[in-house]
């Protein structure tokens, strides 16, 4: 891996219109090596566009990317090499076995991997044999991030990782993000799920209207409200729906 | 009634939003009837015949022009060049007879043999061009002004016989080249469309796009695998097709084979390269299909694929010679049927070559990614 210079992302004051449409309004930010940042908000808040702006997917219209000290505007080739992505969508060759997949990703960055050692660490390698369009939802996500690993990134981009997912696969893929974390990468993921940050975030953004609106650690975040007064509208109990469906179900995934 | 009425009226406007329903239900037919419609198989095809001119005077200019009648009518289709290529396009069928006009023509006082070979197989095309012949140099050598009475065409002009047996191989070995072309066109621009449009609408092209890979990396990879793909389906149809058929590939030369793959090379370049001009500008299956469609259906019917040109108005092949499908059919046909090799063909290699730089600048200028 490339020794991560910190802070390893940089957006200064990002900015992107569609047509009208203000997507990211003057977006500010650093994240530090080996921190897990999050970046929240409503649909149509300009998560995602923030998000491929950094990852050199789109042209902001003004401001600064940095990833690793490379500016993404001046050389985007480069920052592409050493971060991993995984998309909102993410769509594979649907003719080629998963490990054949792995193989000609990690070519396309020219290096080698064993691709059974990199889908057992998202624990797909005993579907190293499968095509991507017999996948569950889950395992595509899985897969993507195991593409997103060939070329051991320094930043790892998650795009709404755990979307669609059903509890047994959102927590296995929680897991995940924290090994590859404990492993030494950065990531900066964005969710709808507040349960989902308060567990991995390190610290979190709270985008709305293409400008960032909060942003600290988790628990900083709650104090601050707590301090206001607020009170929750329903006594908090000591278990939730969630916790109720995984006891009956169980943890284990279904595939 | 009213389940009815709804589920008919969603499924009509479902219906004339598919383009590539519209395009198979009226197109595809209207565009049969025209072209068929526009062939002409019972017109006077003016038999092909090389000539040969050794005086090269105005008398045999003279000649040669009368051979070949008016605009309105044309009696000879004439080809020129040295005796060997004349002869060999004898021998392979290209044209039905070779006419020697000999050094001395036109040279009053001087008697002059006309030379002329057929091949036998081809009787009654044997008979038209005689007669033609016959006609003509009773006719012209009567009207120059400067011959005497009594050099009259009849005391100074002889016609000698002369027969071959050709190996022109008729209709069944015309297809076979011809219908090879085709499946290079159908090939190249389909299987392209189909993967780069599909792999576009899934996402596919979005995450590479987020690889260090450029553009061009990834179409040469593309333009490569379908090339290959076309060489190896250009060898299986013909070999097929020949033993099927039982026809002989360029006159048996092992050196055909080294000239169809350049050639099929050639034309799979560039019907892949169309096809990623193709895939680059429609967003789906749905719009990629009509084009695509639009763009193949009528050169499969106007560059001579199943019916030699000759049956079309001469307008329309004033303009379909330069088709892409034309160059590359004519091509293929020149070494399987008329033992031609890749150096001899000129007019094919130059053809294919301009709409090869065309298609790829095309290709490069509407590639996208998402």
């Amino acid at each position: 891996m490339t020794t991560a210079i910190d802070p390893v992302i940089v957006a200064k004051d990002l900015r992107k219109k569609y047509g009208d449409i203000t997507a990211v309004n003057g977006i500010s930010f650093e994240v530090h090596r080996g921190e897990v940042f999050g970046m929240l908000g409503p649909n149509g808040a300009g998560k995602t566009t923030t998000i491929e702006i950094l990852e050199g997917m789109r042209d902001a219209d003004s401001g600064d990317a940095i990833i690793n000290g490379i500016n993404v505007k001046d050389d985007p080739t480069a920052v592409k090499a050493i971060i991993g992505v995984q998309l909102q969508q993410n769509a594979f060759f649907d003719n080629l076995k998963l490990s054949e997949i792995v193989d000609l990703y990690a070519k396309l960055y020219l290096t080698n991997v064993d691709p059974v050692e990199i889908l057992s660490r998202v624990g797909l390698d005993k579907r190293k044999n499968g095509k991507f369009a017999e996948l569950s939802g889950g395992q595509k996500q899985r897969l993507s991030i195991a593409v997103a690993l060939v070329n051991n990134p320094v930043v790892l981009f998650l795009d709404e990782p755990t979307t669609g997912l059903d509890p047994q696969a959102r927590r296995q893929l929680w897991e995940l993000v924290r090994k590859i974390q404990a492993g030494g990468a950065t990531i900066m993921l964005t969710t709808h799920y507040m349960e989902e940050a308060e567990e991995l975030c390190d610290r979190i953004a709270v985008v709305e209207n293409g400008e960032i609106i909060a942003l600290d650690t988790p628990d900083a975040l709650i104090d601050q409200l707590i301090a206001t007064g607020f009170k929750p509208k329903k006594r908090v109990r000591e278990a939730t729906l969630d916790d109720v469906f995984l006891n009956l179900t169980g943890r284990d995934l279904r595939d | 009634m009213k389940i009815y009425i709804a589920l008919t009226v969603a499924s009509l406007k479902m219906y004339f939003r598919n383009k590539q329903a519209l395009f198979w239900a009226l197109f595809f037919p209207m565009l049969i009837m025209i072209i068929f419609g526009m062939m002409n198989f019972e017109k006077y095809n003016s038999p092909k015949v090389g000539i040969y001119d050794a005086a090269n005077n105005d008398a045999s200019q003279a000649l040669i022009q009368a051979l070949g009648g008016t605009s309105d009518e044309e009696l000879l289709s004439i080809s020129t060049g040295t005796l060997d290529e004349l002869h060999r396009e004898l021998e392979f069928g290209s044209s039905r007879a070779v006419i020697e006009i000999p050094a001395n023509y036109g040279i009053p006082g001087e008697f002059s043999e006309i030379k002329f070979t057929y091949d036998e197989r081809f009787q009654q095309e044997r008979a038209v061009i005689a007669t033609i012949l016959e006609k003509v140099t009773d006719a012209v050598f009567k009207e120059a002004a400067q011959v005497p009475d009594e050099y009259r065409a009849e005391n100074s002009i002889a016609i000698s016989d002369s027969v071959i047996t050709g190996q022109g191989q008729g209709f069944k070995a015309w297809l076979i080249p011809g219908v090879a072309a085709m499946a290079i066109m159908q090939t190249g621009l389909f299987t392209v469309v189909f993967t780069l449009v599909r792999f576009k609408s899934q996402g596919v092209l979005r995450r590479l796009k987020a690889t260090p890979i450029g553009a061009a990396h990834f179409l040469a990879g593309q333009l490569t695998t379908k090339a290959i793909v076309v060489v190896l389906q250009t060898y299986v149809l013909i070999i097929v097709g020949a033993i099927a058929l039982g026809v002989s590939v360029g006159g048996g030369r092992l050196g055909a084979w080294f000239d169809l793959s350049i050639l099929a090379l050639l034309g799979g370049t560039l019907f892949i390269a169309i096809g990623l001009a193709v895939s680059g500008w429609a967003k789906n299956e749905e719009t990629a299909a009509p084009l695509a469609n639009i763009i193949t259906m009528p050169m499969m019917f106007l560059s001579g694929v199943f019916f030699p040109l000759s049956v079309m108005p001469d307008w329309l092949t004033r303009w379909s010679q330069y088709l892409p499908l034309t160059y590359l059919a004519d091509g293929m046909r020149a070494i399987t049927v008329e033992g031609a090799s890749i150096m001899t063909l000129g007019s094919e290699l130059i053809g294919l070559g301009i709409w090869i730089v065309i298609s790829c600048s095309i290709a490069i200028k509407m590639f996208r990614w998402e």
